[in-house]
Parts: structure tokens; sequence; C-alpha cells
């Protein structure tokens, strides 16, 4: 768990927001200038002309999504954190269920149990393939098997340097 | 470095402080390792870390993500608040009441927050681009990093909307860079109008 790498809690969900936001807003420009290219008529200024109207119009739309749900999940995280005492991967879990639950709550009940439910099993992917990560890295720093010297074999100390 | 011959400097049947160490059971057992002598080891250096090559505060990178996220928070409350303020005004003035006067103002503080959040949030990401960008190139934090990042990002966030219009959004940036930079550098400028009037 890598949990002295970030801001402390409050903070966090500052920073997780924008984090979110910068991923959606990359990662969006990414997938519409791609998706806009494709769909605009043809013509090589015109495909890029309409790569560029989807980025500027879509990307900041699912930056934002993003930054709702990094925003969200930190806010939940550091609620459960508070409450239960421990950082676990049961917090990320439970808050990324409860955030995909929330986040669903306007399209009715049945949604919102779909929406939690894939939340929740994503965050439980990523934090098993975290711990999976640290379980094998973690191998390649195990010590070599334990060689003790004897420092009585140096002999007398050296009389020119005793105070 | 731990002193360990304190304990038995009032013992006077050892003399030589150099041999005492090995004769104490208690780190003896613990392991050879901290059964030594510090004369050993010499000191060949002075045991000092001066704090050369050190970064007086942190980057700009790792200042962006906390920018971009508070920005957009700011954003959404900002937004969030007008839009609540415009659904009340539009919902009395079509007379909805109820249920669906309740959904006509999620929907606006919805709409309004999330408009007003992804607008500073995309002018902090791409003033936090060209901020990092310029700090990288230029090997330099200073002032001039940001009045620039910032009339490029105004120009950028308007280049769409004719010349014009992207002119009047750079200068806008470098407006308030240099309002920032000017309270930030604010010391700097008491002190040399102190040492104008006074040059003693």
């Amino acid at each position: 768990m890598e949990e002295y790498a970030r801001e402390p809690c409050p903070w966090r969900i500052v920073d997780d927001c924008g984090g979110a936001f910068t991923m959606g807003a990359v990662g969006g420009s990414v997938f519409q200038s791609i998706k806009g290219f494709r769909n605009a008529p043809s013509g090589i200024n015109k495909r890029f002309l309409g790569s560029l109207m989807a980025i500027k119009d879509r990307s900041p739309i699912i930056a934002g999504s993003f930054a709702i749900w990094g925003g969200m999940f930190s806010t939940i995280d550091c609620t459960l954190v508070q409450f239960r005492k421990k950082e676990d991967p049961w917090n990320s879990i439970i808050s990324g269920a409860a955030t995909g639950g929330i986040l669903a709550a306007r399209n009715g009940l049945p949604a919102m149990a779909g929406s939690a439910l894939i939340g929740g099993i994503l965050l439980a992917l990523i934090e098993g393939v975290g711990i999976f990560i640290t379980r094998f890295s973690a191998e390649q720093f195990k010590p070599p098997a334990l060689m003790i010297d004897d420092p009585s074999q140096l002999g007398a100390p050296p009389e020119a340097s005793s105070s | 470095m731990i002193d360990l011959r304190n304990e038995n400097t009032d013992n006077p049947r050892i003399h030589n402080k150099n041999s005492s160490v090995i004769n104490q059971p208690s780190i003896s057992s613990l392991s050879p390792y901290l059964n030594y002598d510090p004369v050993y080891f010499p000191p060949s250096q002075p045991e000092f870390i001066f704090p050369e090559g050190a970064v007086k505060q942190r980057g700009r990178f790792e200042l962006a993500f906390s920018q971009i996220g508070a920005a957009c928070i700011i954003g959404g409350g900002i937004g969030g608040i007008t839009g609540f303020y415009k659904g009340l005004k539009v919902t009395t003035i079509a007379g909805q009441t109820g249920k669906l006067r309740r959904t006509q103002l999620i929907n606006h503080v919805m709409k309004h927050g999330s408009s007003i959040a992804n607008t500073f949030g995309v002018v902090s990401v791409m003033y936090s681009g060209f901020g990092v960008l310029f700090s990288y190139a230029r090997g330099t934090d200073d002032s001039l990093n940001t009045l620039v990042a910032a009339t490029a990002t105004g120009m950028l966030f308007k280049s769409t909307a004719g010349l014009k219009k992207c002119a009047v959004g750079g200068g806008i940036g470098f407006g308030i860079a240099a309002l920032v930079c000017l309270w930030n550098s604010r010391n700097t400028f008491s002190e040399i109008r102190h040492h104008g009037m006074n040059p003693a």
C-alpha cells in the first residue's frame, strides 16, 4: 500500500479529483479526436476540424465525469478511514460500490444496484491486482541468508584515534 | 552515534574504555553487529548533510493535481449555487410545484455545476500543462513562467472562437497572471521602494 506517497486524508479528495479530471481530459481528448476524425465528412481538413470540434465539445464532459467519480470515491474513502480507523482494500471496494450507486441515483433503484455492483467489482479487481503486484515485487527484495560476522576478529582497536 | 560506553565510566576497574562493549551481556546476545567499537570507524569526513541542490518549494507538477481538483470543486460550488438560484427563478415563473419543481431544480444545479466545474477544470489543466512544460523547458520556475503560461492558456481556451477573442482571452490570462505575480512579489517591491527612499 502506497499510503505514504499520497496526501493526508482531507486533501486527498482535492488531489484525486484533479488527477481524475486530468486523466479524463487527456484520455477523452485522445478518444474524441479519433471519434471525431472517423465521424466527420470526407476531406482531410474537414476530418481534422471534426476532430477538433469533438474534442472541444465532449472531452470536458468526460473529464467532469471522471472528476466526479474520483472526488466522490475519495470522499467516501476518507469517511470510511475516519470511521473504521484503518485503511485496507475493503475501504476502496466499499467506496467504489457506493460511488457507483450514488452517481446512478437518479436512474432508479435497479440502475443503482447495477452501477454499485460494477463499481465494487472494478475496485476489487484493481485492489486485487495491486496486492498481487506487491506480492510478486516483494519476492525480489527477499533478504539473502543471514551471515553473521564476528567483529571481535578485528583485533585490538587502533591507538591513534582513541580518545 | 550511540555511545554505549557511558554506563561503565564510573566503574574504576575498566580504564580502557574501548574494550568494554564486548563484555556487556545484553548487547552481545543481540547481534555481533551491535557489538562493535566506534573507534574502528573513525569519521573520515564531517558528518553533516548540506541542503545542496534542493528545491526550496514543490514543483509545478506536484501542485498541478491539487490545483486542478481545487478549481473543479470551486467551479462546481459556484455553478451549483448559480444553478440553484436560476432554477428557483425559472420554476417560479413557470409555476411548477412539488415533484416537478424538485426535479427541475436538481437538473439546473447539476447542469450549471458541471458546466462551470468543467470550464474551470479545463482552464486549470491547460494552465498546469503549460506551466509544467515551460518550467521543464526553461529549467526554472519563476514569475515569467506564470505570465507566459496564463497568456497561452487564455489564447488556447479561446482559440476556436476567432482571432480577436483569442487575443482577448490571452489578454485576460496575462492580466490575472500579472496581478498574481505582483501580489506574490510585493515584498520585493516594498524593499525596492524602501531602498529608493532611504539609500542608506
